[in-house]
């Protein structure tokens, strides 16, 4: 299947998703005020994913800032990865948060525990 | 005209940003580009920039959102208001916009929900909402008025004021403590 590239702007987030190595890195900011539309088009390919996986998914999460909106959404693409996982895959969290940004970090840990994924919780270095 | 009047004002009040009108989504972008260099000249670290942006974002979405007009017409206008200034201890946001009569009860309810918790209680009501609740068309906004208080780490003041039999006007305070 195809690899997910959608490049970043000040409102929406970098996406790399590569579905041969497993690799799906997601990062810089997302605030757009319609996240379905950004989102969607994310989802499904997670969908398709699921059926391809390799032995090992590791998500890397870089973000600067999110909306409220976008929270939904992000717990959407863990929720996929839980049932990637569930079919028996290796999944990681890799959650990356900027120096000081105690808050990121904790959000972390608040995905971490509904999610039900295991998390590598992560201070970007400067 | 008391123009002079009005600078001083806003020069005293310490306002960083005062918008009246409709929230549109060019709106939303230009306030963040040019609240992103002004908040590069505020003398703060960058916790305390990332949660007035983030707060920012999540009022203006709110507005974008959910904002009504006075009166029913096509042609009216979703006008709301939206300021950004501090004091020797805050930073305020503040938002008014007209909303529902039908939906103030709610609101309401949801704000003296989030004001009734502490930090902990706070943050386990959000993974909570973010678990259970369905995604709406609208987005989050259930979860933008926890949000907002989780990062502001301040009550959130509100009021809502009557208008007419079809909507009412709400205003929104939400303090984010300077750095000391």
């Amino acid at each position: 299947m195809d690899n997910l590239r959608i490049e970043g702007t000040k409102q929406t987030p970098d996406i790399e998703f590569n579905a041969s190595t497993g690799i799906l890195n997601i990062s810089g900011r997302s605030i757009p005020e319609n996240t379905f539309e950004f989102f969607n088009p994310v989802l499904t390919w997670l969908d398709e994913y699921a059926g391809v996986a390799p032995d090992k998914t590791v998500i890397n999460v870089s973000l600067e800032y999110f909306n409220t909106s976008s929270s939904k959404y992000i717990l959407e693409i863990f929720k996929r990865l839980k049932n990637i996982m569930n079919d028996g895959k290796e999944v990681l969290v890799k959650w990356y948060y900027e120096e000081d940004d105690e808050e990121m970090m904790e959000t972390g840990e608040d995905y971490e525990d509904v999610s039900g994924l295991p998390f590598e919780i992560l201070e970007l270095e400067e | 005209m008391d123009i002079y009047k009005k600078f001083r004002s806003m020069m005293d009040n310490h306002i960083i940003l005062s918008f009246k009108g409709e929230i549109t989504s060019d709106i939303i972008s230009m306030v963040l580009q040019i609240m992103e260099s002004k908040l590069d000249a505020v003398q703060e670290k960058g916790a305390v920039k990332k949660k007035i942006f983030n707060i920012l974002v999540e009022c203006m979405q709110n507005l974008y959102h959910h904002a009504e007009a006075e009166i029913d017409a096509e042609t009216a206008n979703r006008s709301a208001m939206l300021e950004l200034f501090f004091d020797d201890s805050f930073y305020y946001i503040t938002t008014g916009n007209f909303i529902k009569n039908e939906d103030v009860g709610h609101l309401r309810d949801r704000i003296e929900r989030v004001n009734s918790l502490n930090k902990e209680e706070l943050r386990k009501y959000y993974r909570e909402i973010l678990d259970n609740n369905r995604i709406s068309n609208k987005g989050g906004a259930d979860l933008g008025m926890i949000d907002m208080a989780k990062k502001s780490g301040q009550k959130l003041d509100y009021e809502f004021t009557d208008v007419n039999d079809r909507v009412s006007f709400f205003g929104l305070k939400v303090k984010i403590a300077k750095q000391k």
